[in-house]
């Protein structure tokens, strides 16, 4: 059997092979894009609107300690804001009735 | 990650009800505790911060103020009821509605000066800051009302009448 005529037949297709197989040109800045693309990946999404906004925010609660300490944030500011609410009604309740007291309505 | 729409308002809500449900329960408490008490002078003590020896003599000077009051009170009470009497049915103001009226103002003036009396000596058993500062708060408190619609009116008086 005479096998040098089969691989040069074959190196000759093959070279033919590479020459025919068209290489598309790269659009321009192709590079540039790439790396852009990778680096906004690494960083979490920038929010572009309000529900971005809010996905961030919920994002940054969703770690349980963080949960509880916005809880705490909450409960303790509804304390302060309900307590003081209270103390001006009962103020207002308080001074409302000494003047009923003290200044009937008709000479008021 | 992106969450579901869902979880994220029932997180909204969550925190939402946590803090509305914390403001309510802490205002019903703190009025439940001041709402406590019942003395009418309980206002004076922590408003002017008295000390036991001024609320005894202020107390001692309500006291002493309520009944004159209460009669004078009553006193109008009863000239308001004779003064309905005479206008009823009438369609002009008589003489007789006139004489009420005029009755009534001076009860009502006797009645003002009377409080404005007191006003002045509960403040005199203040400290002297402390005095002032109430004796022109219930002066503005009494007062005030009539100074408003006296300040409407004048406002209304100063702008020209339409000729029809």
């Amino acid at each position: 059997m005479n096998k040098q005529p089969l691989n040069s037949d074959a190196d000759g297709l093959a070279s033919l092979l590479r020459d025919a197989r068209a290489t598309p040109s790269l659009p321009p800045r192709f590079q540039e894009n790439v790396w852009r693309r990778i680096e906004g990946g690494a960083v979490p999404n920038l929010p572009s609107d309000a529900g971005g906004w809010l996905e961030v925010v919920v994002g940054w609660v969703w770690r349980p300690r963080r949960a509880f300490a916005l809880a705490a944030v909450l409960v303790l500011a509804g304390v302060g804001l309900g307590w003081s609410q209270g103390e001006q009604l009962a103020r207002h309740e308080a001074q409302a009735r000494y003047l009923a007291a003290v200044a009937p309505n008709s000479v008021r | 990650m992106k969450r579901s729409p869902c979880i994220v308002l029932l997180l909204l809500v969550a925190g939402v009800a946590v803090f509305a449900s914390s403001y309510v329960l802490a205002q019903r408490l703190c009025a439940k505790h001041s709402a406590s008490s019942t003395d009418d002078l309980a206002w004076l003590r922590q408003e002017f911060q008295l000390s036991a020896t001024e609320l005894t003599r202020i107390r001692e000077l309500h006291d002493g103020y309520l009944p004159k009051c209460g009669e004078l009170c009553q006193q109008m009470a009863v000239k308001k009821h004779e003064l309905e009497a005479a206008l009823t049915g009438a369609t002009n103001v008589t003489a007789e509605a006139g004489q009420k009226l005029t009755e009534l103002a001076a009860l009502r003036v006797q009645c003002q000066r009377q409080m404005l009396g007191h006003f002045v000596e509960v403040s005199q058993a203040m400290p002297p800051a402390q005095g002032r500062r109430y004796l022109a708060e219930m002066q503005r408190l009494t007062l005030g009302f009539h100074e408003q619609i006296e300040q409407s009116m004048s406002n209304a008086a100063d702008q020209p009448h339409g000729h029809h």
